[in-house]
């Protein structure tokens, strides 16, 4: 049991550092969407409580690309400028598994331990 | 419209990335920055206010450049593309390689051209490698061949008393001469006694060649090759049985049944490969012996190209040739006819097994029963590695594969200019592609890996073509080299995992070499004016943009292809010159319409009186033919490689001096039938051939008589080893001096100032020192015309034709027609006269020429082979940089004909140019030919190397050439039509 534990807080901690990657693979998963479009729709969906600035924004699709979880090509559409598509790649697919499976766990555990508080200051 | 771009790039500015890297984020962010700003107002924002909002999000002091710093770092150490992980460099690679792969396909004519000409070149060297590979570098066929050692032994002097029997086994072996003697020929109680240093070596083998057997009992008589080899010897080299068992040292002893194992070459050509053979008897000389096995397939000889039928044991050889010397040579220190070779003991080390070896030779040489050496001679064993020890064939092709070798390495180095010529023309071409590719931000590492890429798959696939021409040129080559023997020629090179390995490195080095110059040209490319429409700067010219600027890369490039072929051309020439030279001998006998065969009636127990009887009656029987002009024989034909010379003491020199002359066995007729004049006196009669018999007869009863190691044995030896003239030595003192015809040569020499009709020499009084009997001589009944005898190269010898009798011996039948008619109807006569006697070698005297001469034909051929490839692959580049100018100044020459220039001018002009390149890499190549053809002295005949007409011829043919490769840009110069030309300006 006291492995289990240990192995839950270490990746636990990793995905805190990576949740801003969870959320970007999260949004390419349905289909290739480029950066403008993925920050809005961080910001709508998380109802105006998270929001990328360009200089985080940027940097992080590139390093997931550099890490082959995501693919960026120009596409060019007609009567449009041309914009970067970013695509969930197989790899990422699988991180992304991973990684949503690891924030559920994370979500549970945090609500048993503030729900399991919220029970007792109420005893 | 906010100018977003300008600030982005403003704050990438300190990364220093790429610029298509930076130029490609700029791009990107700025969209962001734009849509962001458009939703601003349409949220009703002032453009102002709405600018500052989206500016304001990489206004984060330095954020956006701090963020991207440590991610773009790794990836401009390597432009490679993003995604790539840690594949990058591979990634990188392949990209290189699909995109030259597609730069190659755009350009098929240039690509055929290149892959060709690096075919040839890189095809030419990988066959001559398999050769070398195959030949020279041939690994012996047996087990750990890096604990086996060959002894060879050496002394500043000829071991006194001492007869040696030489069979090429460990290549260069010396007798006399400025530089001692050396040898890997041994007596066999020294191998005994080496056999027994039990802490040297674990186990030590003999062997020798034991020559031509006769076989019977497995179809037609024939003969085959046969080794005699210790007990020992397959446990030593580690083979294995194919079938049945192999020799062991109880089969090797006088009291074993006579034993044979096949070579598994022999067995599956002439037993069929059948299991059953096992146990099966045949007969060897007509002694019977039981097959007890197959050798494995590798092992076909020890010493390269002496590929045996079968082996023996030592021990059988008396029985094999009941001769009285064969009898005593196991126990005769003075007949030294042994290879040694030893495995050593692990841990041993060849210095100590040459040591110990060493010791015990000088022991026997010094201090034995007699003694053969004396100190100061220093007689030593070396003990060599059996790899580079066993020579055999080998070293006999060494010379010429290694003519050839450097020969190909020029046909190379001119495939390599070549086609750098051409990847210089083409880069002009791709100028502009390259001024993109670097204003875009492309590394000029980066670009040049890209080409240098481009060159190596070139090379490759080239590589990849030219070992299909290698498979069929060595194939080839061993044609022509196998030309000159009967027997097989011992070396199967092929295409093996080495010969690809070299191949491979071969073509890498050729890529990087001819790609090194073009690809870093490449980069001095000035962007400005080589992206503006229709610059035609040249890279090939090296940008001076003179017409033709004499010092530019191209016509460096030329003038040295030009050059090497010369140094080529030369050095085939000589050669081709050499083959001439020896080919137009005249030989002193008619070569024409002679067939000649050779017969061994001593292999079947024929005695010297039968087998002479066998003689006259088959010249009589073939010479009754119609078909048949004359017929003769002697003991080996004229020009067939054999050659025995003796010593005669001579009337008029100081007593103990012995002269030296060539020595031929004949039978009656043979001046006449080989068409030789008879100068002075007469041939041999029926008496002069009766009183030879007589000799040989008595000098083999008294042989035989003889004891064994004892002084009588070891009679003259020395006579004995370079002469195989019946052993007058032996005769009775009252006999009458044997009837001989001598040469020319020898008449000038000896009797410049004499008749030498009636003379006496040769004659020995009895030496009970040396053991010498005494020796009545010969008396000299005729004088003949000079002829060949050895070989068309060597001057002629005095030679001493003497009566033939008994042994073995080649015959010469004339006919008026061509003489392969007649060898059915030879061999029907021999089989009918004895269907035990095989037919030996049958050829024509014109065969035995060629197969004489099939050293200098095979290298004349194959280099001048490849001096045609260098003289066609230079001409190729100089066409190919004429043409190229040609088409690229081609509206300067429209202007100079829009002047008043006329047809005539604008050809002298491109002609003169390209004749120019050409006499100057003539002139170098010459300079050069100079230096280095010395080297090829030795393979020389008849001709300097320093030949001026050769040298000129070469430089005549090459100006030729060129001129008609000028000739064609130079004609499409002269038809551009000044209008056409001019229109783009």
């Amino acid at each position: 049991m006291a492995l289990r534990y240990m192995h839950a807080t270490a990746s636990d901690r990793e995905w805190k550092k990576g949740s801003a990657e969870l959320l970007i693979l999260s949004l390419v998963e349905a289909r290739p969407r480029h950066g403008y479009e993925i920050s809005k729709l961080i910001e709508q969906k998380s109802q105006g409580k998270l929001s990328f600035h360009v200089a985080s924004l940027y940097p992080l699709l590139y390093r997931l690309e550099k890490r082959g979880w995501l693919k960026g090509r120009w596409v060019e559409k007609s009567g449009q400028r041309r914009r970067r598509y970013y695509r969930l790649t197989r790899k990422g697919r699988r991180v992304l598994a991973s990684q949503q499976q690891g924030w559920q766990q994370f979500v549970e555990a945090v609500n048993r331990i503030t729900g399991g508080i919220a029970e007792a200051e109420n005893a | 419209m906010p100018e977003w771009k300008e600030e982005i790039l403003r704050r990438l500015e300190s990364l220093k990335l790429p610029a298509a890297r930076e130029t490609e984020i700029a791009e990107e962010i700025s969209q962001h920055l734009e849509d962001r700003y458009r939703e601003l107002l349409a949220m009703g924002k002032a453009p102002a206010e709405a600018q500052r909002l989206a500016f304001a999000e990489i206004n984060e002091g330095d954020l956006l450049a701090r963020n991207l710093r440590a991610l773009e770092k790794a990836a401009t150490r390597d432009d490679a593309p993003l995604g790539g992980g840690n594949r990058e460099l591979w990634g990188g690679l392949a990209q290189d390689v699909r995109y030259g792969l597609r730069m190659l396909a755009k350009s098929p004519g240039f690509t055929a051209v290149a892959i060709l000409t690096l075919a040839l070149g890189i095809g030419a060297n990988t066959s001559i490698f398999s050769l070398i590979d195959g030949i020279l570098m041939r690994s012996l066929p047996v087990r750990d061949a890096q604990s086996l050692v060959v002894l060879k032994w050496s002394a500043h002097k000829n071991p006194e008393a001492h007869n040696a029997n030489i069979y090429g086994d460990c290549g260069n072996e010396t007798f006399g001469g400025p530089s001692g003697s050396s040898s890997c020929s041994f007596p066999e109680p020294f191998f005994r006694d080496i056999s027994e240093q039990s802490g040297i070596f674990s186990s030590v083998a003999a062997f020798a060649n034991e020559g031509p057997l006769n076989i019977s009992g497995n179809g037609m008589a024939s003969v085959l090759t046969a080794e005699a080899i210790s007990g020992q010897c397959f446990s030593t080299l580690g083979v294995r049985p194919a079938l049945g068992r192999l020799i062991v040292s109880a089969d090797d002893s006088t009291s074993a049944p006579p034993v044979v194992v096949l070579n598994y070459g022999y067995w599956k050509s002439r037993f069929g490969a059948s299991p059953s053979v096992v146990g099966r008897s045949i007969r060897l000389n007509n002694v019977p012996f039981t097959i007890i096995g197959v050798a494995e397939p590798r092992f076909d000889s020890l010493s390269p190209g002496h590929i045996r039928d079968v082996w023996v044991p030592l021990s059988v050889l008396p029985q094999l040739h009941p001769t009285p010397e064969q009898k005593t040579r196991a126990d005769d220190i003075y007949t030294w006819w042994l290879v040694i070779v030893g495995r050593l003991r692990p841990g041993v080390t060849i210095g100590q097994a040459q040591a110990a070896a060493s010791v015990i030779f000088r022991n026997e040489m010094l201090h034995g029963v007699k003694a053969l050496s004396k100190p100061e001679d220093n007689p030593q064993v070396a003990a060599l590695p059996a790899q580079a020890g066993l020579a055999g064939n080998a070293s006999g092709f060494s010379r010429e594969l290694y003519v050839l070798m450097m020969a190909v390495g020029i046909v190379l180095l001119i495939a390599c200019a070549n086609v750098a010529g051409l990847l210089l023309s083409r880069a002009t071409a791709r100028q502009k592609e390259i001024a993109v590719r670097l204003t875009l931000g492309a590394g000029r590492k980066r670009v040049v890996r890209q080409l240098l890429t481009e060159s190596v798959m070139l090379s490759v696939i080239g590589g990849v073509v030219g070992s299909l021409f290698a498979v069929w040129g060595s194939h080839a080559i061993i044609g022509l080299m196998a030309a000159g023997s009967d027997e097989p020629l011992g070396f199967s090179p092929g295409i093996d995992g080495r010969v690809l390995m070299f191949t491979f490195a071969a073509s890498v080095l050729t890529g990087v070499i001819f790609g090194a110059a073009p690809a870093l040209r490449s980069l001095r490319v000035d962007l400005t004016p080589a992206l503006k429409e229709g610059a035609g700067g040249s890279a090939a010219e090296g940008g001076t943009g003179r017409w033709f600027g004499f010092f530019s890369v191209g016509n460096g490039l030329v003038i040295a292809q030009v050059a090497l072929a010369v140094v080529a051309l030369v050095g085939a020439g000589l050669l081709v010159r050499t083959l001439q030279n020896v080919k137009s001998v005249d030989p002193g006998f008619d070569t024409r319409n002679v067939l000649t065969f050779g017969l061994d009636p001593t292999l079947i127990g024929y005695k010297t009186a039968q087998a002479d009887e066998l003689y006259r009656n088959l010249q009589e029987r073939l010479a009754a033919m119609q078909q048949v002009d004359s017929v003769s024989y002697s003991r080996v034909p004229l020009l067939g490689r054999d050659y025995s010379m003796s010593d005669f003491s001579m009337p008029g020199t100081v007593k103990g001096e012995s002269a030296d002359a060539g020595t031929l066995e004949v039978g009656a007729d043979f001046f006449s039938t080989m068409h030789m004049r008879l100068l002075a006196g007469r041939g041999f009669d029926a008496a002069a051939l009766a009183q030879a018999e007589v000799v040989r007869e008595r000098a083999e009863t008294q042989r035989a008589v003889q004891k064994p190691g004892g002084s009588g044995a070891a009679v003259n030896p020395k006579a004995a080893a370079r002469s195989r003239a019946p052993d007058k030595a032996a005769g009775q003192a009252n006999e009458a001096a044997l009837p001989v015809v001598i040469n020319q040569r020898f008449v000038e020499k000896y009797y410049a100032k004499s008749n030498p009709l009636g003379q006496h020499f040769g004659q020995r009084e009895a030496n009970a020192k040396t053991g010498a009997s005494a020796d009545p001589g010969y008396v000299i009944v005729g004088v003949v015309s000079d002829a060949k005898y050895q070989d068309l190269q060597s001057d002629i010898d005095p030679t001493v034709y003497m009566p033939s009798s008994g042994g073995d011996v080649t015959f010469e039948v004339r006919s008026a027609m061509s003489p392969g008619t007649l060898t059915a109807l030879v061999r029907r006569v021999v089989s009918q006269m004895d269907s035990n006697l095989p037919v030996i070698a049958m050829h024509t005297e014109t065969q035995l020429i060629e197969q004489l001469v099939s050293d200098q034909n095979m290298i004349a051929q194959v280099s001048g082979f490849f001096g045609v490839l260098a003289l066609a692959l230079a001409c190729i580049g100089l066409y190919g940089l004429l043409a190229y100018e040609v088409s690229r100044r081609t509206r300067e020459i429209g202007v100079r004909m829009a002047l008043g220039a006329r047809q005539v001018d604008v050809l002298r002009l491109v002609v003169g140019r390209g004749i120019l390149l050409a006499v100057a890499g003539a002139a170098v190549g010459i300079g050069i030919a100079l230096g280095v053809t010395r080297y090829l002295a030795s393979l020389l005949y008849g001709v300097h190397p320093d030949d001026p007409v050769t040298m000129v011829g070469v430089a005549v043919l090459l100006v030729l050439v060129a001129l008609a490769a000028c000739y064609i840009p130079a004609r499409r110069a002269t038809q551009v039509d000044p209008i056409v030309a001019l229109r783009y300006e």
